[in-house]
């Protein structure tokens, strides 16, 4: 017998905000928070944007955990995403019953600045010699593992059930989501916190560049002038516990986690699969195996980069999966007003779906201006608008074709 | 507490693979394991590390994939391994339908060596001169996806990175994910290859033993080495392969994962995740024939596993014969788990444990450590994985 998973905590760390009622604001106002870097650069590449994410002093990186909080700035955005999520649970749990709560984070790129510390180390650079391994420090072999960001969390926590790191690409997050709410489900864990992180790195931008996916200003998912995405920093993280539990100490529930759809392109090692039939694969599974009825879906969280074909395949796989009904869906990218953030991106889209049910309002998709003919949806534009949310689908879709769609209900 | 894979236990495992400088078939492997033979070595490169080298591996033998040449050799490595299992598994090619195709992959740090090399490339050629098909191949999941598009598995791909830990979680999730129908098939995969900057760092950490024997679960235990290898597994339900007329290879019947904060914690939540797993399988530790420890000879990591073992199983601690194959084959990280599984449902079937190469002195007492071949009475395991980020994971796998 499989349990209700709720969401009982949320936590963000973004460029609109790292208070739930700042964030929600936020993105209902349609602010863009992609500028200008000041903190991130790469020579070759002159003026870049994003979408930075100042952080309090409360979460700044211990000195404790790493020295260098540039090197591991996404350490530090998930602990403090992590610890956020913690506070607004308000869960109090003894130490035994610690042992029984996990984690399960998601990333893209991971500690990937731990590597470009240690190219940048290694300066004066000959491309004709391999690395000097006198210069590798004994902590590197810690540091530079993806699975700190779980560990780390999960220690500062207190927590001793199952941590985990899950990496699907830009579908990390809502893969990490997707693993956390089967433990519960299942019984194998008391609750698990689900989170991502990422931050800017040189490998992203360039890799982008390289492919022409980056935008050469400021995204416009679903536009006709879109032309590639801009990239956010970012940390998401929710608390996921039963309903029983839930409810029995009083806890302020968000939503339902009702289950997911997840499916693989198999296409191709960077492009998406031909019209978004992997999208339509894992909304279907989705529908399918929480015998969610189409007719009550009132809202969907789109993966919506801003890229040529993402927003075509994703538009496709609407227009499949919803038939005539497709247009009175809304669906909307919030990626136009915190950029892609990557790993955590559909964590933090969880949490707006989270509040879409709260606040009965869905979010929009900023500096939609001029719609593109092949893409005929209500996307939502401009700023946010009241409509009333139940249910919502959180698609997310990454490199190498991995795609998972979460389903997220009211709890009446 | 209930676990997936008790209300759905077991899931078969059907076929595997392994590719390990001790042998390119499981029954090389094996025959290399029961006579003690330990693949590592000192290695030119290191002046203070030894090192399990895959030699000669020539991906060409195992697996006709179109880009496979651009793919880094870890990638290669499990591709081909996945290639063997499903083979193994009899299944032709393109026998299953991809929408019922599914893969799990185990990796921490197979991505990681085209990471430092396109970031190395950036920093001192520049970004129009850096090779742009390294930056997908650079990205922590790309291993699984690229295994994935060489089966053409269309129900999903998902990489697990839990350092030591990983094979063992990832045989779980894929058993959950079998288990509940989201695809027929699932390949479990994981592959390591020496990684310099890792081995370097290990070593100024004083984590490697800086000569041979690999000592694990040894008084003189001194510290681990990297070794290389590939490993994979497929899993289905037992249901679906009665219906194509395959006889298991064995059953995946409990899989835990817990969290140790510190060291001084390891032993503890490692003995948790034993007596979960076992409890998920519903196996008495009096029914456990056989251990397959995951110690690597790092002292006190050992310690942790022996202790964890005496604590989970109790009155039984002495009944089981316990194995412990880093010893053979270094510790090779995400598939190490993937590779105890392997070579314990072997052992379960022929009824003999391997034994643990060059152990003499055991530093602590208290369990049935097979020091040679050791015949075993019972058809069922328990597996432990730790990593050292503080990640532990046990597996229960039975014969029948």
């Amino acid at each position: 017998m499989r349990r209700r998973v709720v969401i009982s905590g949320c936590g963000v760390v973004t460029a609109a905000g790292h208070e739930l009622d700042t964030f929600w604001n936020a993105l209902m106002s349609g602010t863009c928070w992609v500028k200008p870097l000041q903190h991130f650069a790469h020579a070759e590449m002159g003026a870049l944007h994003g979408a930075e994410t100042e952080l309090p002093g409360e979460d700044r990186l211990p000195a404790s955990i790493d020295d260098n909080p540039y090197r591991a700035r996404c350490l530090e955005l998930g602990l403090a995403a992590a610890r956020r999520a913690l506070l607004d649970s308000k869960l109090k749990a003894t130490p035994e019953a610690r042992e029984n709560i996990g984690v399960v984070f998601g990333t893209t790129m991971g500690e990937e600045r731990q590597v470009g510390d240690l190219s940048e180390s290694q300066a004066p650079h000959d491309p004709a010699e391999p690395a000097t391994p006198r210069r590798v420090d004994a902590s590197f072999f810690s540091r530079v593992n993806n699975h700190q960001l779980a560990a780390q969390v999960a220690r500062a926590a207190g927590f001793g059930g199952p941590t985990l790191l899950a990496t699907t690409a830009c579908s990390s997050g809502n893969a990490a989501i997707a693993q956390a709410y089967d433990l519960v489900a299942s019984g194998e864990a008391d609750a698990m916190l689900a989170g991502g992180a990422d931050t800017f790195t040189r490998l992203i931008y360039c890799g982008f560049s390289r492919m022409s996916a980056l935008s050469a200003s400021i995204c416009r998912p679903f536009d006709k002038q879109r032309d590639g995405v801009s990239f956010g920093e970012g940390a998401g993280a929710l608390l996921l516990e039963p309903l029983e539990d839930a409810l029995q100490r009083g806890a302020r529930i968000y939503a339902e986690v009702a289950g997911y759809g997840i499916s693989n392109d198999a296409h191709h090692i960077t492009a998406p699969g031909p019209h978004g039939e992997g999208f339509v694969r894992a909304m279907q599974q989705a529908l399918d195996t929480t015998q969610t009825a189409l007719e009550r879906v009132d809202y969907v969280s789109a993966h919506g980069t801003g890229t040529l074909y993402n927003d075509r395949g994703e538009s496709e796989a609407m227009q499949k999966i919803f038939g005539a009904r497709a247009k009175q869906v809304p669906i909307s990218s919030i990626k136009s007003m915190i950029g892609h953030t990557n790993g955590p991106a559909s964590v933090i889209e969880a949490v707006a779906c989270a509040l879409a049910i709260q606040h009965n309002a869905v979010p929009p998709t900023a500096r939609l201006q001029e719609p593109d003919a092949e893409l005929d949806l209500d996307y939502v534009p401009g700023i946010g608008r009241a409509h009333a949310v139940s249910t919502c689908l959180s698609l997310a879709a990454g490199f190498g074709g991995h795609n998972v769609c979460l389903v997220l209900k009211r709890v009446s | 507490m209930t676990g997936v894979l008790a209300a759905v236990a077991p899931v078969a495992v059907t076929g595997y693979s392994v590719l390990t400088p001790l042998g390119d078939s499981v029954a090389a492997l094996v025959a290399a394991l029961r006579s003690g033979r330990s693949s590592v070595a000192a290695d030119a490169d290191f002046e203070t590390a030894c090192t399990s080298r895959l030699l000669d591996f020539d991906p060409t033998r195992y697996a006709k994939v179109r880009g496979m040449r651009v793919y880094p050799r870890a990638t290669q490595l499990e591709i081909c391994a996945v290639a063997l299992a499903l083979a193994d598994a009899g299944f032709a090619e393109g026998a299953i339908d991809p929408l019922q195709l599914g893969a799990v992959t185990a990796s921490s740090f197979s991505h990681l060596e085209t990471l430092i090399e396109y970031d190395r490339g950036l920093t001192t050629v520049g970004m129009q001169r850096t090779n742009p098909t390294l930056m997908p191949l650079a990205l922590p999941s790309a291993p699984g996806a690229a295994t994935a598009l060489s089966i053409t598995a269309k129900a999903f791909a998902i990489t697990l990175n839990d350092g030591g830990a990983a094979g063992l979680a990832a045989l779980g999730l894929g058993a959950r994910l079998v288990a509940e129908g989201r695809a027929r098939v699932c390949v479990v995969a994981g592959a390591a290859t020496i990684c310099r900057e890792l081995v370097s760092s290990a070593a100024r950490a004083k984590l490697l033993t800086p000569a041979a024997p690999l000592r694990v679960l040894d008084e003189a235990s001194c510290g681990t080495a990297f070794g290389e290898a590939a490993a994979a597994l497929v899993l289905e339900r037992p249901a679906d392969a009665a219906a194509r007329g395959r006889a298991p290879l064995g059953f995946l019947r409990g899989q835990a994962s817990t969290f140790a904060p510190s060291q001084d914690e390891l032993a503890t939540a490692l003995a948790r995740a034993c007596q979960r797993a076992l409890r998920q399988g519903k196996v008495a530790p009096e029914v456990l024939a056989l251990v397959s420890c995951g110690a690597s000879g790092i002292a006190n990591s050992d310690r942790a596993h022996a202790i964890a073992l005496q604590r989970a199983l109790g009155d039984a601690a002495e009944r089981p014969a316990v194995t412990a194959i880093k010893g053979n084959l270094g510790e090779v990280l995400d598939p190490s788990g993937l590779l105890q599984c392997i070579t314990a449902l072997h052992a379960l079937r022929e009824r003999v444990a391997p034994p643990i190469a060059a152990l003499e002195r055991p530093a602590v007492a208290g369990l049935r450590y097979a020091t040679r071949e050791a015949e075993l009475a019972g058809g069922a395991a328990l597996l432990t994985a730790s990593s050292s980020t503080g990640s532990c994971s046990a597996l229960v796998l039975s014969s029948d």
